[in-house]
């Protein structure tokens, strides 16, 4: 096993780990110095990753509920992505891919494509049940 | 039974069998070299076929060596060594979503689009477009990530020189 990629990986995990307490203890508007969405500060629409922050926030206080109305595609992929990662991370520091991986095929990657142009989309219709969908 | 093998990219034959197992004996022809005839889906290293490299005689018939340059006869080959390095190819759509929903930004959405060709022409036996499309896929997680970054650190330098900004920064979605 590479040494330093085994270093590289925990210090990932070691500011992953910093920034979910600072999150956790501060709240999403205790941290001023994170800049918010720039699309959104530019055109005032939602991109699909809008309310993530706060989502993150009520996930760590247990407020699920909250945090898939704050952003429900994030809260569903996001856990996906980060097994799926986790897993190569887990490959690329032993040296040797796991022997398998977090796959959905070619055409769930499409899917997941799709949906999140979808979601981008419809979240910014301004009809209920579209604003469900948008963080209030 | 007429034989074709395959030397260094270059189509050779063909030979009758007798002719063939001589060229095996004598390692004119390798364990590793792809053989075939008719009636065969596929071409195959001539170590993988029983009736030609009896398992006991070749003990050193793998591992085998990814075949040199294409085939020019039909079928096209595909052999068991070529198909583990396309299990290899990165397909990214983990990284791009994280991209597209933490970055926030449209450069997410053509790194996933990208993410999900890969495994669609690994699946068509498009090798070479499957790794362009694995390149392309990480080159937009790398750009929609360092756009972020330089971003963040943009913004950082704003909030330290002016604790204006600050006061306002609580109520942009994050």
């Amino acid at each position: 096993m590479p040494r330093n990629r085994a270093c590289w990986a925990a210090l990932g995990f070691l500011l992953l780990a910093c920034a979910a307490i600072l999150l956790y203890q501060r709240g999403p508007s205790g941290l001023p110095w994170l800049p918010g969405c720039t699309f959104h500060y530019l055109t005032g629409l939602n991109c699909p990753g809008c309310g993530m922050t706060r989502a993150a926030y009520a996930t760590l206080h247990g407020r699920i509920g909250e945090a898939f109305r704050l952003n429900p595609l994030g809260m569903i992929l996001l856990p996906l992505a980060s097994l799926g990662i986790g897993l190569e991370i887990i490959g690329w520091v032993r040296g040797k891919p796991l022997p398998f991986r977090l796959s959905v095929g070619a055409k769930g990657a499409w899917a997941i494509a799709w949906i999140v142009v979808a979601f981008w989309i419809l979240r910014n219709l301004p009809w209920w049940p579209f604003t469900l969908l948008s963080p209030p | 039974m007429q034989w074709y093998y395959s030397k260094n990219g270059t189509q050779l034959g063909p030979v009758s069998e007798a002719d063939l197992l001589a060229k095996l004996a004598s390692s004119e022809v390798l364990t590793t070299d792809l053989v075939w005839k008719d009636g065969m889906g596929n071409w195959l290293p001539a170590g993988q076929l029983r009736e030609l490299v009896p398992l006991s005689a070749f003990p050193a018939a793998s591992p085998l060596a990814p075949p040199s340059g294409n085939s020019p006869y039909q079928p096209p080959y595909s052999s068991p060594s070529s198909m583990a390095s396309a299990q290899a190819i990165p397909n990214y759509l983990w990284q791009s979503i994280v991209v597209t929903i933490l970055c926030c930004w449209p450069f997410g959405i053509p790194a996933i689009i990208y993410a999900a060709k890969v495994d669609g022409l690994k699946a068509r036996g498009d090798i070479p477009g499957a790794m362009a499309a694995s390149a392309s896929a990480k080159t937009w997680c790398m750009v929609a990530a360092g756009i972020w970054l330089v971003l963040v650190v943009l913004w950082l330098v704003i909030v330290g020189s002016s604790a204006v900004f600050s006061s306002h920064s609580g109520s942009f979605p994050r």
